[in-house]
């Protein structure tokens, strides 16, 4: 006999919060999902295909991921000296640095954006600095990769910091009556004890990042070929009412995206299995 | 290796954990240090191993003084209670590990390093599991690759702390005959901290037991297991081990 | 402990004192520049005209019918994703079926779609070119350009925050007080409000913050749906971008500043929560 799809549960509720919870989630994510698909199989993969298949569409998807890699890369080393540093040490304003990574959660992004486009504008303060040296952020790629760091940066922290709490100390000191340096006993037991957690983290700022548009539309001087995002080519083709082709690229990004995510996934699953616990 | 211990005292902040100790262990015995929690025994040893710093007092290896030396220059075999194995290693890449931490110079080559961890799982008589990740072993299993890895560095002496106290009894028993094989082996002088006075007075050359107070750790009686049952020194010794 | 005879001893598991202090240094330097500065930079801009300048630019209709817009937006917004994330977490925790965690992907789906592809599927299946969409402009009920649509995307970003710090929560509790309270003859909502609820308050809360964070800044999503219409369908966010475009600096920052004190006092919260409730929170969070 088939296990029932529900087990029976003496628990009130079951119709009332499956009721709920599927209809929601039917209206405000997985119909308008459906729909961005339904809308990608009528106009057919030669017509996506088509679309997707230009100059401009192709240099913004490249930028798109290219730079959200370099800066979830970036957030992965930065996020794990901060998780370290905020769990390990004790020392004045450490409460407010903790409170502090979570500020990109909280702050808005158009807000970011133009904050950090009045910061690293030639005319701002760091921008003033850099173009002393003869060094051009807002409004290049640079001011990409920043406005994306930024919107990135608490999520390996956030991952890896209950997982350093976590490491016993005895196999630290293992390590160390084993004649290992400290350096050694960082690179070699404690890196690779964090290295599922911290991916997590990666994978998460890294979808983050592929998908904002916000912080990064007003810093970034939006040439196209050059500091055009992906994100901004939908709204472009939206403004034209050009439905087909925003749905396209849509489906693309969505797609990358999914395949990130997913190869992410496997990794993760991997070297879960084999560090053995699950 | 002759370990001497001359007046350690330790102090956490204002607790006192051990009261000013002194204890002369000769070169190859093996050494139970016996008492009840509080009884600052696992202090006692981790100071041996170098992982804590005596608040006074000095430590004697073969009468030079080994106080100011670092965990990584004692060379002290350490088997803590978790075991502490690397879950992320293979039991093989767990055993090399202090060999691989070398300094290039005086690394051994891979084969050489292949060759004694071989050898070293032949000692805890489990030849064919260097394949496989700790999560994958027993308890037992744990502990004696632990015990490997511990000897790979070629340790001047051994130290466990309660390394049977994660086991059910059947594999302790086991596990006490194994120690002393191991010792009688390798000749090591070797010190290992206990609850359990079976286990100490069945195992040791040397028993040393501690009893605790507000004033730190102190040592009640050293002697051999026989003296100890036969001759208690103070009531305290006499109610623990009759308990 | 003056009497320690070397003073070089340095525990197995620290670092040494000069490596401490540079990995110290380059956290603060590095959230500086990424976060402190950003966030200075806001409130210097705001009040580069003085207070007054400030002050008056928020007083302007625009601004002020922005507000009202996205105060709106999460009065509606946050209470239907928080109902939406207790049902969902009861149903996901109280009972055992096949495909939860399926269910538990699905509910998590928003956070790895960028926000203007979600706008990007709400105009397509609500938009006025669609079937659905073109039926209810007819009846006079348009969704996209107007309201409803600008909630649906604001609850489309944020519809895992409250369910996702439920679930681990109500998950760890187990079921044993809810069983307790029924087999005492409690009805179904009695014990939900008199057992459940007063245990994963504080996680509700949590969760609900951050849900409203959200759902006031939300830039993207909104920025496809609303049409941007002063006075109609243009919230905070979007008219700091219509401003800052029209180069009306002062004005754009000062509503920005509105918004950045809203971060900050929900950051404050958040830690305040995080200090004092920390048992009845989730053990780790990710966002």
């Amino acid at each position: 006999m088939r296990a029932p799809l529900i087990h029976r549960s003496p628990m009130p509720g079951l119709g009332l919060s499956m009721g709920v919870t599927l209809t929601m989630l039917s209206i405000v994510v997985l119909l308008p999902i459906g729909a961005l698909l339904l809308k990608g199989a009528t106009y057919g993969l030669p017509g996506i295909w088509d679309t997707v298949n230009r100059e401009r569409v192709w240099s913004a998807l490249f930028l798109s991921f290219r730079l959200s890699l370099f800066a979830a890369l970036f957030n992965l080393v930065f996020g794990v000296l901060l998780a370290w540093v905020l769990v390990r040490y004790r020392f004045p304003g450490r409460r407010i640095l903790d409170a502090a990574v979570d500020l990109p959660f909280a702050l808005p992004t158009a807000v970011a954006g133009i904050s950090l486009t009045a910061l690293y504008a030639p005319n701002g303060f760091f921008g003033q600095m850099a173009a002393e040296i003869g060094w051009k952020i807002a409004y290049t790629q640079w001011g990409i990769f920043i406005a994306l760091v930024f919107v990135g940066l608490p999520f390996v922290t956030r991952t890896v910091q209950p997982v350093i709490e976590e490491i016993e100390r005895e196999v630290e000191e293992a390590s160390a009556t084993l004649g290992a340096t400290r350096l050694h006993t960082l690179r070699h037991v404690i890196l690779p004890m964090l290295a599922p957690a911290a991916l997590t983290g990666f994978a998460l700022a890294l979808a983050r990042a592929v998908g904002e548009y916000g912080s990064v539309i007003f810093i970034a001087g939006n040439i196209p070929l050059v500091t055009e995002i992906a994100p901004l080519l939908i709204i472009i083709q939206l403004e034209e009412f050009n439905y087909d082709a925003a749905a396209a690229i849509g489906i693309a990004m969505l797609l990358i995206s999914f395949a990130m995510l997913l190869v992410i996934n496997l990794i993760q699953v991997w070297s879960r299995r084999r560090i053995g616990y699950v | 290796m002759h370990i001497e211990i001359d007046e350690i005292s330790k102090q956490f902040g204002t607790t006192a954990a051990l009261h000013p100790v002194s204890l002369s262990l000769p070169s190859g015995a093996l050494v139970a240090l016996l008492g009840p929690s509080g009884s600052g025994k696992t202090t006692l040893l981790r100071i041996l191993g170098g992982l804590e710093f005596p608040t006074s007092g000095r430590v004697l290896f073969d009468g030079q003084d080994a106080t100011g030396l670092s965990v990584q220059e004692r060379r002290a075999g350490f088997v803590f209670q978790s075991y502490a194995l690397f879950r992320h290693m293979t039991v093989f890449d767990n055993i090399a590990y202090g060999l691989n931490a070398r300094p290039r110079a005086s690394r051994p080559t891979r084969a050489e390093i292949a060759r004694r961890v071989t050898k070293l799982l032949e000692l805890i008589q489990l030849p064919d599991i260097g394949a496989r990740y700790p999560s994958q072993l027993s308890g037992g299993q744990r502990q004696r690759v632990a015990l490997a890895r511990a000897l790979a560095i070629e340790p001047r002496m051994l130290l466990l702390d309660e390394p049977f106290g994660a086991l059910d009894a059947k594999v302790r028993k086991e596990l006490r005959q194994g120690l002393r094989d191991i010792h009688d082996t390798t000749g090591l002088t070797t010190v290992f901290v206990t609850h359990d006075q079976d286990e100490a007075m069945e195992l040791a050359d040397l028993v040393v037991v501690m009893s605790g107070s507000s004033s730190g750790g102190r040592i009640e009686q050293i002697g051999k297991p026989q003296d100890i049952r036969a001759r208690p020194a103070t009531p305290f010794v006499r109610d623990f081990i009759s308990a | 402990m003056s009497d320690t005879p070397n003073i070089r001893f340095r525990s197995a598991t620290e670092e040494t004192p000069t490596a401490r202090w540079v990995l110290i240094g380059l956290a603060f330097a590095g959230l500086g520049i990424l976060v402190f500065a950003p966030l200075i930079a806001v409130f210097v801009e705001a009040l580069a005209d003085g207070v007054t300048a400030s002050l008056k630019s928020l007083a302007s209709p625009d601004a002020r019918d922005a507000i009202r817009l996205t105060l709106t937006i999460a009065a509606i917004a946050v209470p239907l994703n928080a109902a939406f994330g207790i049902a969902a977490a009861w149903f996901i925790t109280k009972f055992d079926f096949t495909g939860k965690a399926f269910l538990i992907t699905l509910i998590d789906l928003p956070f790895s779609v960028s926000p203007v592809v979600a706008g990007l599927c709400i105009v397509l299946m609500f938009g006025a070119n669609s079937a659905l969409g073109g039926w209810l402009v007819a009846q006079g009920y348009p969704i996209v350009f107007a309201l409803p649509g600008i909630i649906l995307a604001t609850m489309f970003v944020t519809f895992p925050f409250v369910a996702r710090e439920l679930i681990p929560v109500m998950i760890e509790q187990g079921r044993a007080e809810e069983e307790a309270a029924l087999t005492l003859g409690a009805s179904g909502w009695r014990t939900f409000w008199t057992v459940t609820l007063p245990n994963i308050r504080w996680a509700l809360l949590y969760g609900v913050l951050l849900c409203n964070a959200r759902a006031m800044g939300e830039f993207g999503a909104v920025a496809v749906v609303s049409g941007k219409i002063r006075g109609q369908t243009a919230t905070m966010p979007t008219t700091i971008e219509m401003l800052y475009q029209e180069y009306l600096s002062v004005a754009a920052f000062s509503l920005a500043a509105v918004l950045a004190l809203l971060a900050l006092l929900t950051l404050l919260l958040k830690t305040a929560l995080e200090i004092r409730h920390a048992d009845q929170l989730a053990a780790t969070h990710r966002h």
